[in-house]
C-alpha cells in the first residue's frame, strides 16, 4: 500500500505499540496480561508494519531467519530456566524452592522466575505471530 | 533421586528436538537425521530406565513446580504409563528409522524439516496425555496431537490429503469440544481438575449427580470416540489414514488412535472408578457400539480396492476389539484389550509400512495390481503376510494371543454371544486378508514370471519392517512377555 498517510502514521505508531508491548511482557507478574498477551501486541506492531510498507520492507527489518531462531529460542529459554529448578535440587519449573529472588510483592524485580518465563512467552509468541503473517503473505 | 525427572526429560528432550530441527540448515539433511536417531535414542533408553525404576519403587507422582496436586499439573509414571511410554517411543523409533528413506519419495525435500518436528511434536503430545495426571492438561495435549495429526496428514500437498485433513480437522475440532464440555461438567460436581482428586472427591459423592456424571461421561466419551474412531464416528479415518504419507499413516493408525484409548481407560477407571462407571451402566453400551463396529469395519474392507484404504478400515474394526475389553470393565477385559492394544500397534503398523514398501518400489496402491509381488518383493511380502495373519488371528502370532485372551474375557465376563461375535469378525478378516496373500504367492504375474529375487528396498526401510515382524511372532509364541508387563498395569486401573 502506497500512501503516505498510512506510512507517517505507522512510522510513528509503532514504537508506542512496542513499547506498550514491552510494558506488558515485563510487567506480567504483577498487572493483568502477560506473556502471550504482551508478545501479541508486540507481535501485531510488525504486521502493521508489513501492511503498511510491504513485504520486501518488513523482511529487511526482521527477517524469516531471525523470527526462526527467536521463535526456537523462545522455548528452549523456557526449557532451561524450567530445568535450572532441577539443578537446584527441586523439580521441573520450581520458583521459591530453588532459591530464585523472590523479592518484594508488586515491585517489578519479584517473583523469581516467572518474568524470565513471561519474557520467553513473550519472544515466543511476538516471533510466530510474524512469522505465520509473512509466511500466509508469502504463499499468497 | 534422579531417577524421577526421567518422564520429564523425555517431554522436554522431544520438545526440544522439534523446535530446534527448523533451525538446523536445510540442506544439510544429515545433521538432521543424527539429531533425531539421537534424541529418540535418548528417549528410549529413557523410558526403558523409568519402567525399570517403576517396577523397582513402584509408582509416584511428579508435581510440577512443587505445586501440590489441587492447583497444580502432575505427572503420574505409574506401571501403565511407564509401559505405555516405552510402547510409543520404541514403536515410533522403528516407524521414523523407516521415514527416514521413505519420506523422500512422498514429500517435497524443503519440507522434511517441517515434517519431523511435526513428528515430534506429535510424540511429545502422545507422550504427554499418556503421564499425565490432570484433566485440563490432558485437554491441551490432546489439542496438540489433533493438530500435529492434521498437519502429518495434509503435509503431501494434495487434493485428496487437503479434503481428508479438513474433514479431520472439522470432526475431532467437535470431538475436542466435546471432551472440554464432558471436563467442564466433571470440574462442576466436583471443583477439582487432578484425576486422582476427582475420584477422591466423586466416590463420596456420586449418588448426588448421577446425572451429571452421566452426561460428562457421555460427552467425553463421544469426544473420545471421534478421535479413536469408535463405529459410527469414524468416518474420517479412512480417507486420512489412506492419504497421509506412509509413515504418518503408521503413526496415526498403530499409536496416535491408541493414546485417546489411553485417555478413555483414565477417564473411566481413573477418574470415575469401577464402581461408579458399573453403576450408571456405561461399559455396557460400549460393548454394542465395539461389536458393531468389529463387524462393519471388517465388511467396509472388504469392499475396498486400495491398501491403504483397506487397512484403514481394518483399523476401525480392531478398534472394536480394544473397546469390547474396555467395556467388559473386568480384569481379564481390560487386559485383554491393553494386550490389543501392543499387538495391534505392531501388526498394524507392518502392515502399513510394508504396504508403502509396496507403493514405494512398484508404484502400485490397487490390491488387484498384486498378482505375484510375492516373487519380486519377498521379505516385504513376508511381513506383510505375517501381520495379515496376525489380524486374522492364525496361532502363533500376536494377533490370535489377544484374540484368545479377549474370549476368555468374554466368557468370564458371561456373555457368549461376543464371543461369536469375534469369530464371525476373524472370518471375515480372513476374507479381506487371504486374497492379498493368495495373489501375492499363488499367483503369475502379468508382466514377469515367478522368479524368487531379493527386492532392492533400502536397509532403512527392511530393517525396521523385519523387526517388527519378529516381534509379532516372538509375542505369538511368548505372550508371557507382554502379558507380565500388562498384569502388572492393569491393577493401576482396576483392584
Amino acid at each position: 500500500m502506497d500512501d503516505i498517510i498510512v506510512k507517517t502514521i505507522t512510522r510513528l505508531i509503532v514504537p508506542f505499540i512496542q513499547v506498550y508491548g514491552i510494558f506488558v511482557i515485563l510487567h506480567g507478574h504483577i498487572s493483568p496480561g502477560g506473556g502471550f498477551s504482551g508478545g501479541a501486541v508486540l507481535g501485531s506492531s510488525m504486521i502493521l508494519f508489513t501492511l503498511s510498507f510491504g513485504l520486501p520492507m518488513a523482511s529487511r527489518k526482521i527477517p524469516h531467519k531471525v523470527t526462526s531462531i527467536l521463535e526456537t529460542s523462545g522455548i528452549l529459554w523456557y526449557i532451561i530456566i524450567g530445568l535450572a529448578g532441577i539443578y537446584l535440587g527441586g523439580k521441573f519449573l520450581v520458583n521459591k524452592e530453588a532459591g530464585f529472588f523472590m523479592g518484594q510483592a508488586g515491585e517489578l524485580i519479584s517473583a523469581g522466575i516467572i518474568p524470565l518465563l513471561t519474557l520467553g512467552i513473550g519472544i515466543k509468541v511476538a516471533s510466530t505471530m510474524i512469522t505465520l503473517f509473512h509466511t500466509i503473505i508469502e504463499e499468497d | 533421586m534422579g531417577s524421577q525427572h526421567f518422564p520429564v526429560y523425555i517431554l522436554l528432550s522431544l520438545l526440544a528436538t522439534a523446535v530446534i530441527i527448523p533451525i538446523i540448515n536445510s540442506e544439510s539433511f544429515g545433521k538432521v537425521k543424527a539429531l533425531i536417531i539421537a534424541t529418540l535414542s535418548i528417549a528410549l533408553g529413557l523410558s526403558v530406565r523409568t519402567l525399570q525404576e517403576v517396577y523397582k519403587n513402584g509408582g509416584y507422582t511428579y508435581n510440577f513446580g512443587n505445586w501440590n496436586e489441587k492447583i497444580g499439573v502432575q505427572l503420574v509414571v505409574d506401571e501403565f504409563s511407564a509401559f505405555m511410554g516405552l510402547f510409543i517411543v520404541a514403536l515410533s523409533f522403528l516407524i521414523v528409522i523407516y521415514s527416514l528413506k521413505d519420506i523422500e519419495h512422498e514429500i517435497k525435500p524443503q519440507q522434511f524439516t517441517g515434517f519431523y518436528t511435526l513428528v515430534f511434536i506429535l510424540l511429545f503430545s502422545m507422550l504427554g496425555m499418556t503421564y499425565t495426571n490432570d484433566l485440563f492438561n490432558m485437554y491441551v495435549f490432546m489439542e496438540i496431537l489433533s493438530i500435529t495429526s492434521c498437519s502429518i496428514i495434509s503435509i503431501k500437498r494434495k487434493k485428496e490429503n487437503y479434503m481428508a485433513s479438513l474433514r479431520y480437522l472439522i470432526l475431532n475440532t467437535m470431538g475436542s469440544l466435546s471432551v472440554l464440555l464432558g471436563i467442564a461438567l466433571l470440574y462442576m460436581v466436583s471443583g477439582q481438575l487432578n484425576m486422582t482428586q476427582i475420584y477422591l472427591t466423586i466416590s463420596k459423592i456420586w449418588n448426588l449427580y448421577p446425572t451429571n456424571i452421566l452426561v460428562a461421561v457421555g460427552f467425553i466419551l463421544t469426544g473420545l470416540g471421534i478421535k479413536a474412531a469408535v463405529f459410527p464416528l469414524h468416518v474420517w479415518l479412512p480417507d486420512a489414514h489412506s492419504t497421509a504419507p506412509t509413515p504418518s499413516s503408521a503413526l496415526l493408525s498403530s499409536i496416535v488412535v491408541k493414546v485417546y484409548i489411553f485417555s478413555a481407560y483414565k477417564i473411566l477407571f481413573k477418574v470415575l472408578g469401577q464402581t461408579i462407571v458399573v453403576g450408571l451402566g456405561i461399559p455396557t453400551y460400549i460393548t454394542y457400539f465395539a461389536a458393531i463396529g468389529m463387524i462393519m469395519g471388517s465388511i467396509f474392507a472388504i469392499g475396498q480396492k486400495d491398501i491403504k484404504r483397506m487397512l484403514a478400515y481394518s483399523s476401525v474394526a480392531q478398534i472394536g476389539y480394544i473397546f469390547l475389553g474396555l467395556g467388559l470393565a473386568t480384569v481379564e477385559g481390560l487386559s485383554a484389550s491393553l494386550f490389543h492394544i501392543i499387538s495391534h500397534g505392531l501388526m498394524k503398523s507392518a502392515l502399513f509400512l510394508s504396504a508403502g514398501s509396496i507403493i514405494y518400489y512398484k508404484e502400485k496402491r490397487d490390491l488387484r495390481d498384486l498378482d505375484g509381488i510375492g516373487y519380486e518383493m519377498p521379505i516385504t511380502m513376508t511381513v506383510f503376510t505375517i501381520a495379515a495373519f496376525g489380524m486374522i488371528g492364525i496361532p502363533g502370532i500376536s494377533g490370535f494371543m489377544s484374540k484368545l485372551y479377549l474370549s476368555f474375557a468374554v466368557l468370564g465376563a458371561n456373555k457368549p454371544i461376543y464371543l461369536a461375535i469375534i469369530l464371525i469378525s476373524s472370518f471375515l478378516n480372513a476374507v479381506y486378508y487371504l486374497p492379498i496373500v493368495i495373489s501375492a504367492f499363488l499367483k503369475e504375474s502379468k508382466n514377469r514370471r515367478n522368479i524368487m529375487a531379493i527386492e532392492r528396498l533400502p536397509k532403512l526401510m527392511l530393517v525396521p519392517m523385519v523387526i517388527i515382524a519378529v516381534a509379532v511372532v516372538a509375542i505369538g509364541f511368548y505372550p508371557q512377555i507382554i502379558m507380565t508387563l500388562v498384569e502388572k498395569a492393569v491393577p493401576t486401573f482396576l483392584l
